[in-house]
């Protein structure tokens, strides 16, 4: 398993690199890091900025530079707030996994058992009305449905039981001015967590449930229920643990894209993630932050990617020779 | 006009907008930059709306409130090109930074009033060369018990003249010399005069403390937050992304705040921070006018106080490229001006919040006192459009559009992308200039490629944007001297992005900027005004209203000052009932 590891983790390299090299290059041609000082019309301090930054050499040097730096921890200061970016993604990654942690364990385990309840009762009115559901959580945009849960579950219950305050909070991840509480923070995550969630389990569950229909009507299956292994174990142990595999293979890269693309619920919630970093970045083409931040997602796709294959190749040693 | 950047989100965002730096800025951010603004005619400054503050109700000692702020600031170091966010200034700059001249109201306008910090008025010598003679009161503090002096104004001042980086040097260019005879007294020699001297040590500026800042990187010391103060607030925290919180600051020699507490939340989203404010999450909101916040507010707020200023700084207009084909000629542009039904645009934009009339000149309520009336000549008049239109030589062609030779009166208009009330009037806009046989197709952009590239190579027809005014001072060379239109010369940094080039006016615009004279300023300014309506070199359309809503728990004097926003009396709110 190690050397399995070992090989995907390597073969990660270089895909790294090379995505990076393009990020770079189409950051690069979209967008000025002198912008902003260009707007001071002063050639002195445009010319000093150039050569600082080596704008005036080629890109492949200039990619080299900011690697160096990027690897090295100097990642630049923020052409926007002049503040060091290194930080600003930092606390924006920890913000962003706090939502999205719990969204995707909740989203999980959601999936699996809907996914498996569809699939045991295929065609039962419990199977369309969940296959309804999830056909309604997929077409429901993410700001529309974040507004929704904030009306149901905080405005009307406030309302209806005249509460002070509502029972959910949405604005932000702490109520400011108060210290710190897993209570006070458990209450703002609840909204913007089932927001995410919902749409997760919509997609997931068709996908479980497709996968565990394949598996249920395998050989296998139909084998051990033949020699009378009991129907429950048949569908744990036989179905289930062979289902599992292309679900995690989804969710993990579906949790890697989730890392930077969380705009609209962080945006909805006022939640200071890399989603807004990034939609804020780029409205300010704020070149040196948006670098890092697609090199930092690039990681998680890429990181997210390897453990869907260690995970895939835990459940299923085949895919490791 | 001494205005400042906007964000987008109000004002933002401001803002986020990306806007220009000089004497004013355009602002069309998707927040809007559109601030407040304000229309002719419209209902009195400070009106509510609804219903009224409760500000009869006794106030109490203490507590907490919780504002949603649109719009996050990039730093607090007001001087710096960071510090462009309007709603930076609303709430950590105009609370805790003192300034010379103050914008407080007399009668219906907004002046320049003297500030606290001040013994007396300046005293201004016309010279040449000019000066202005600061005295400041000698019990007047920063937080840490130091004496504000005039090696503040001094270093301030410089700072700005000198410094890089810098904001806005406007006037402070022009600064010749500071003298500091003694701590109370500051000399101010010009190299060239300066009508506008009000804006220094104002507005975007104010005044820094150099026993602090002096010898030090004042950007590092004040980037991400200062703990000191010389006004009645300090910055306790900021906390990037979620809020700021500001406490008295005890040593304030004026009246102390009656809250224990003021925090900002920032809420990036406008529904949701209407449900925070309706939840009783948030105690207060000043949102942008955008099309949401105004349905939020026509469908009603329970338990809020509204209230809807319509004399504010900010000008929303056509900006009409003078050098594009066709426009180039005056009756052109003056046909299109006939073929606009402007009260029928504001009507349906701001008209939920009462505001229905078009404004009649480009100095924005907040200095109407300046301006005059003379576009209201400009009303929907197709048969003068036609009159207008033939009589320079045009005709319709086979798609209904004049033309005239190979030049086709079709144009593209601009604005920033996503801000939904101005597409909301691009649309308006279209079908109305469709019909008076003009072609005018949407050509959005971002604010950075609208201020950054597009307005300075003149590669628009129409634009709307808004005009930001954050200090009542009446210049706009810098938005029509031929001298400021973006060029070689000035290195592209000219903000006259309509290459506006009318006879006379520039003559009247450089005395505006140089006349210490009052009467005679006024006198100009009508005439430039009456220059432009009657070249129609650009078209207002309306002032941007502005919107403050606050819980009935909060009473206290709350109202909207135009430039310094709705926070500028916040020592005086209070919990009350």
């Amino acid at each position: 398993m190690l050397r399995f590891a070992t090989r995907r983790l390597v073969k990660s390299v270089p895909v790294l690199f090379i995505g990076s090299f393009l990020l770079f290059l189409a950051v690069r041609s979209a967008f000025d890091p002198l912008a902003k000082l260009r707007q001071l019309r002063d050639p002195e301090v445009i010319q000093r900025e150039t050569e600082r930054l080596g704008l005036d050499r080629s890109v492949l040097v200039q990619y080299v530079k900011w690697l160096k730096g990027f690897v090295t921890g100097d990642w630049g200061v923020s052409v926007r707030t002049s503040g060091d970016v290194r930080p600003m993604i930092s606390d924006a990654l920890v913000v962003t996994l706090q939502l999205l942690v719990p969204a995707l364990i909740l989203a999980t385990v959601a999936a699996i058992a809907v996914g498996v309840y569809s699939a045991l009762r295929q065609y039962s009115v419990g199977d369309h009305v969940l296959t309804a559901l999830a056909y309604i959580g997929l077409a429901m945009p993410a700001f529309w449905f974040g507004l929704v849960l904030i009306q149901t579950l905080a405005i009307w219950p406030q309302r209806a039981l005249d509460l002070e305050e509502p029972p959910f909070y949405f604005v932000g991840l702490h109520s400011p001015g108060q210290p710190h509480s897993l209570l006070d923070t458990a209450r703002h995550l609840v909204l913007p967590v089932l927001t995410l969630t919902v749409g997760l389990v919509a997609s997931w569950s068709r996908f479980m449930r497709s996968s565990m229909l394949g598996a249920l009507s395998s050989d296998y299956v139909r084998t051990a229920r033949a020699k009378g292994v009991p129907r429950r174990q048949v569908v744990v142990n036989h179905a289930l643990r062979n289902s599992w595999g292309p679900l995690m293979t989804v969710v993990a890269l579906d949790a890697a894209l989730l890392v930077g693309g969380l705009l609209i619920t962080e945006q909805v919630f006022s939640i200071p993630g890399m989603g807004r970093l990034f939609l804020t970045s780029l409205l300010a083409g704020d070149v040196n932050v948006l670098l890092p931040w697609m090199f930092v997602t690039g990681i998680a796709v890429i990181t997210f990617n390897l453990l869907a294959d260690i995970g895939y190749g835990l459940l299923d040693p085949r895919v490791r020779l | 006009m001494k205005t400042v950047r906007i964000g987008f989100s109000r004002r933002t965002g401001r803002a986020m907008v990306v806007g220009l730096v000089a004497a004013s800025l355009f602002a069309a951010c998707s927040s809007d930059a559109d601030s407040p603004s304000t229309a002719t005619g419209a209902p009195a400054t400070g009106a509510p709306t609804s219903d009224a503050p409760s500000t009869d109700a006794p106030a109490k000692q203490g507590g907490t409130i919780v504002v949603g702020a649109e719009q996050e600031p990039d730093c607090l170091d007001w001087i710096a090109t960071c510090a462009g966010s309007i709603w930076g200034s609303y709430m950590m700059q105009i609370t805790t930074i003192p300034v010379v001249f103050n914008v407080r109201q007399s009668g219906d306008d907004w002046l320049p009033a003297l500030s606290s910090i001040m013994a007396s008025e300046p005293v201004v010598t016309a010279g040449p060369p000019q000066t202005v003679t600061y005295t400041l009161r000698s019990d007047v503090t920063w937080s840490d018990g130091e004496p504000i002096t005039s090696a503040d104004l001094k270093y301030t001042a410089l700072q700005i003249r000198d410094g890089e980086d810098i904001l806005d040097k406007t006037g402070y260019s022009l600064i010749d010399d500071i003298a500091t005879p003694d701590a109370q007294t500051a000399v101010v020699t010009f190299t060239a005069p300066y009508a506008g001297w009000k804006t220094l040590f104002s507005g975007s500026s104010g005044v820094l403390p150099s026993h602090i800042l002096e010898g030090n990187d004042r950007a590092a010391l004040m980037k991400d937050g200062y703990s000191w103060s010389g006004g009645p607030w300090i910055i306790e925290s900021w906390k990037k992304g979620e809020s700021v919180t500001l406490v008295p600051n005890t040593n304030y020699w004026g009246d102390k705040p009656k809250l224990d507490k003021v925090i900002f939340q920032f809420t990036a989203d406008t529904a949701a921070a209407f449900q925070a404010f309706n939840s009783g999450q948030l105690d207060a909101l000043y949102p942008s006018p955008q099309l949401d916040a105004i349905e939020q507010i026509k469908a009603g707020l329970s338990g809020a106080n509204v209230e809807v200023q319509a004399a504010s700084g900010n000008l929303e207009a056509l900006w009409l490229n003078n050098a594009s084909p066709g426009l180039d000629a005056q009756p052109v542009r003056a046909a299109l001006a006939y073929s606009i039904d402007r009260a029928a645009i504001v009507n349906k934009v701001y008209g939920p919040l009462g505001v229905e009339q078009p404004a009649q000149s480009f100095f924005p309520p907040i200095l109407s006192a300046f301006g005059g009336q003379d576009f209201d000549v400009y009303v929907r008049d197709l048969d003068k459009v036609t009159s207008l239109m033939t009589g320079d030589g045009w005709a319709k062609n086979g798609d209904g559009l004049w033309a005239k030779g190979d030049v086709v009166a079709s144009y593209r208009i601009t604005t920033i992308a996503g801000n939904k009330r101005r597409e909301l009037m691009q649309q308006v806009l279209q079908e109305q200039l469709n019909e008076a046989g003009f072609g005018v197709t949407v050509a959005n952009a971002s604010p950075a490629d609208l201020f950054g590239t597009l307005g300075p190579n003149g590669d628009f027809d129409l634009g709307l944007w808004t005009l930001v005014t954050t200090f009542p001072d009446p210049g706009l060379s810098y938005a029509f001297d031929s001298a400021n239109v973006p060029s070689e010369a000035n290195e592209f940094s000219g903000l006259n992005l309509t290459r506006t080039n009318v006879a006379g006016l520039d003559d009247l615009l450089r005395q505006v900027d140089v006349e210490v004279d009052e009467a005679a300023r006024l006198a100009a300014t009508q005439k430039i005004d009456q220059l432009i309506a009657e070249s129609v070199t650009s078209l207002p359309l309306a002032a941007v209203p502005n919107i403050l809503l606050t819980a009935e728990k909060i009473g206290g004097p709350t109202s909207i000052n135009p430039s310094e926003g709705p926070f500028w009396n916040l020592e005086q709110w209070a919990l009350v009932g």
